[in-house]
C-alpha cells in the first residue's frame, strides 16, 4: 500500500498542497480528478520525490516504509514510476536507446511494449526521440518505457494528453493491462472516460480533498458540480 | 594487404594495430576497401580502386599535399578509408588535401586521426574540396587523442559544392581528450546544392574549442544545416560561431549550437550569424548554453536512475 498522510505543501510561501491524506492499493486503479490549476499534478511530483517538491509536513509510506526523506531514485527502486503528462525530447538518443535505459533492458521485452501502445518496432525502434516525433508518438513511448518498468506504483499524469481520441481504448487497455500486472494505476485526470476506468477516486480542488468514494459516484459529482464551475480553486460546501 | 611502402611497414602496422584498437575496424588491411594511410609528413600506405587516383608528395617545408580525384559517374558502395596517425611523442604534422569530386560521383570518405601517445603535437589538416554537379559526399572525421592534453589540432575545409550537390560532414572528437582545436568549414553552394554538417566534441579539464561554420548560399534552392554540439566539463573553454548567408532566391537555411555544461569553471559561449541578401531566402538558428535539462534527469532518475546513469545516457545521445 502507498499511503499519503496529512500532506501539506508550500512554495513561495503559498500553500498549494492542504493537509491531504490519499491511499493507494497495488493492483487498483485510482484516480484524482479534478479541473486544471487545483493540485493534482503537485500531489503526483509529491508521490514521485522531485526535488522541488518535498512536503512541508506529512509523510509517505510505501509498504510500511516510511519514504517521505527519498529521493527519486530510491522511490523508482521501490518501484514508484510516473507517467509524465509532457515528455521531453531526448536529441540524439533512439527509440530503442532510451527505452533500454542504457542497455539495462533487452530488445524481445522493448518489441512487447511498443506493440502494447501500438507502435510498430521496425519503424520506431531507430527513430530518434527528438522533435520529429509528434507528442502523441513521444506519449505512446513514454507509456511504453513504464510499462518496462513493472511498477509497483505508476502514477499516470492525464495519460490521454497528446494523444487523439481515437486512441483513447489504447490509453483504456493499458490501464487494464497494469492492473493484471498488479500495478497500482493512480490516474490524475479530468476526461470522464478514463476517469471511468478507476476503482476509487479522490475529487480535489483548491489543494484539498472534496470527496472521496467509487468512481461513478465520484464522477457523477464531478460532472454536475465542477465541470460547470466558472471559479478556479472555489469549493462548493456541501 | 594494401600497398605499403617497403621501409615503413614496421610503422604501418603500429599505425594499424592503434587504429583497429580505437574502431574495432579491420578494412585498413582490406584489398576490396580503398584506403589511404599517412604517418608523421609522409604517406607510408595506399590501397586505389577504379575510378579513383591519389597521388602524394611530401614538400620540403614538410607539408603532406595528397590530391584525391574520384572520377565522372564513379558509385563506391564502401566507403573509403584514410587514417592519419602520428606515432612520436612530439613534433608538427601539416597535412594539405585536395578532393575532386567528378559528377554524378557517390562516395563516402571514413577519416581517422589517430593521435594517441603524445606528449606535444600540432595537427594542421586544410582541406580543399570539390563536389561535381549531382554528387553526392559523406565525409565522416573521428579523432582519438592523447589523454594528456598535450594536441593543438587545426582543420580548415573549404568546399565548393556544384549544381544539385550534397555533402555532409561529420565531426566527432568524443571518445578521448581533445587538447586544443580550431575547426573551420567554409561551404559555398550552387544551385540546388544541399549541405549537412555536423560537430560533437567533448571537453576535459582544460581543453578549447573554438569552431566556426560556414554556409555560403550562394545558387537558387541551396539548402543547409550547421550543427554543433558540445559537452563541456572541468575548466573547458568552448566557442562555437555558426554562420549563415542567404544570397540567393529559395534558399534555405538553419544553424544550431548546443553548448551543455557541467561543473562551475567551464566556459562556453555561441555566436550565430544569419545574414539575408535575397527576400526570398529563409534562415534560422537555435542556440542553447546551459547545464542538462532537469527535466531529462527528472523523467530518466524516475526510471530508477541514478544522476550520473541519467547523465551519462543523456550526454550519450547528444556527443555520442
Amino acid at each position: 500500500m502507498l499511503a499519503l498522510n496529512n500532506i501539506r505543501y508550500a512554495k513561495n510561501s503559498k500553500e498549494i498542497i492542504k493537509d491531504i491524506t490519499l491511499q493507494f492499493e497495488e493492483s487498483q486503479v485510482t484516480s484524482i480528478i479534478g479541473n486544471n490549476g487545483v493540485g493534482k499534478s503537485t500531489i503526483a511530483y509529491i508521490i514521485m520525490g522531485l526535488e522541488d517538491y518535498k512536503p512541508t509536513s506529512g509523510n509517505i509510506i510505501l509498504n510500511g516504509e516510511d519514504i517521505t526523506n527519498l529521493g527519486v531514485t530510491e522511490r523508482a527502486k521501490r518501484g514508484i514510476s510516473l507517467l509524465w503528462q509532457e515528455p521531453t525530447r531526448f536529441e540524439g538518443l533512439t527509440v530503442e536507446n532510451y527505452l533500454s535505459l542504457g542497455g539495462r533492458i533487452n530488445k524481445d521485452k522493448i518489441n512487447e511494449a511498443l506493440e502494447l501502445v501500438r507502435l510498430n518496432p521496425k519503424v520506431y525502434l531507430q527513430r530518434y526521440v527528438d522533435k520529429k516525433l509528434s507528442g502523441g508518438e513521444r506519449k505512446r513511448i513514454e507509456i511504453a518505457s513504464c510499462v518496462l518498468l513493472k511498477p509497483k506504483f505508476l502514477i499516470m499524469d492525464e495519460p490521454d494528453s497528446g494523444i487523439d481520441i481515437m486512441s483513447l481504448d489504447m490509453i483504456n487497455d493499458i490501464i487494464v493491462y497494469l492492473k493484471l500486472q498488479r500495478t497500482g494505476v493512480i490516474i490524475i485526470t479530468h476526461r470522464e472516460e478514463i476517469a471511468r476506468k478507476s476503482d476509487y477516486s479522490y475529487l480535489i480542488c483548491d489543494g484539498r480533498i472534496i470527496k472521496k468514494g467509487l468512481c461513478n459516484e465520484i464522477v457523477n459529482y464531478y460532472k454536475a458540480t465542477c465541470d460547470v464551475c466558472d471559479t478556479i480553486n472555489a469549493p462548493k460546501e456541501e | 594487404m594494401i600497398d605499403v611502402v617497403k621501409a615503413y611497414e614496421e610503422e604501418f602496422e603500429q599505425l594499424v594495430k592503434l587504429y583497429e584498437k580505437h574502431t574495432q575496424d579491420n578494412s585498413l588491411r582490406n584489398r576490396a576497401v580503398a584506403s589511404i594511410i599517412v604517418s608523421g609528413n609522409r604517406v607510408i600506405g595506399l590501397n586505389t580502386l577504379k575510378g579513383i587516383d591519389v597521388k602524394s608528395k611530401t614538400r620540403e617545408d614538410g607539408v603532406v599535399i595528397i590530391d584525391v580525384n574520384i572520377e565522372d559517374n564513379v558509385i563506391m558502395p564502401i566507403p573509403v578509408h584514410l587514417c592519419t596517425g602520428f606515432l612520436e611523442k612530439r613534433g608538427e604534422q601539416l597535412l594539405r588535401f585536395n578532393y575532386y569530386i567528378g559528377n554524378n560521383v557517390k562516395i563516402k570518405f571514413k577519416s581517422h586521426c589517430i593521435l594517441t601517445k603524445i606528449e606535444k603535437l600540432h595537427h594542421k589538416m586544410i582541406s580543399d574540396i570539390y563536389v561535381g554537379k549531382n554528387s553526392s559526399l559523406i565525409y565522416e572525421d573521428e579523432h582519438f587523442h592523447d589523454e594528456n592534453g598535450g594536441i593543438f589540432v587545426e582543420t580548415i575545409t573549404y568546399a565548393k559544392l556544384d549544381k544539385n550537390a550534397f555533402f555532409q560532414n561529420k565531426f566527432s572528437a568524443t571518445k578521448t581528450r581533445i587538447g586544443k582545436i580550431n575547426v573551420l568549414m567554409d561551404l559555398e553552394l550552387s544551385d540546388s546544392a544541399k549541405a549537412d554538417l555536423e560537430s560533437k566534441i567533448y571537453g576535459k579539464l582544460t581543453d578549447e574549442i573554438n569552431i566556426q561554420e560556414i554556409l555560403r548560399l550562394n545558387g537558387e534552392h541551396a539548402s543547409g544545416i550547421a550543427k554543433s554540439t558540445i559537452f563541456a566539463t572541468d575548466l573547458t573553454k568552448a566557442h562555437v560561431i555558426n554562420e549563415a548567408y542567404g544570397n540567393a532566391p529559395y534558399t534555405k537555411g538553419h544553424i544550431e549550437c548546443n553548448e551543455v555544461v557541467k561543473g562551475e569553471n567551464v566556459s562556453v559561449s555561441t555566436v550565430p550569424i544569419l545574414k539575408v541578401v535575397n527576400e526570398k531566402s529563409e534562415l534560422t538558428h537555435e542556440a542553447s548554453v546551459g547545464r542538462i535539462k532537469q527535466d531529462q534527469l527528472d523523467i530518466l532518475m524516475s526510471k530508477g536512475l541514478s544522476e550520473e546513469e541519467a547523465t551519462s545516457i543523456i550526454i550519450n545521445g547528444l556527443i555520442g
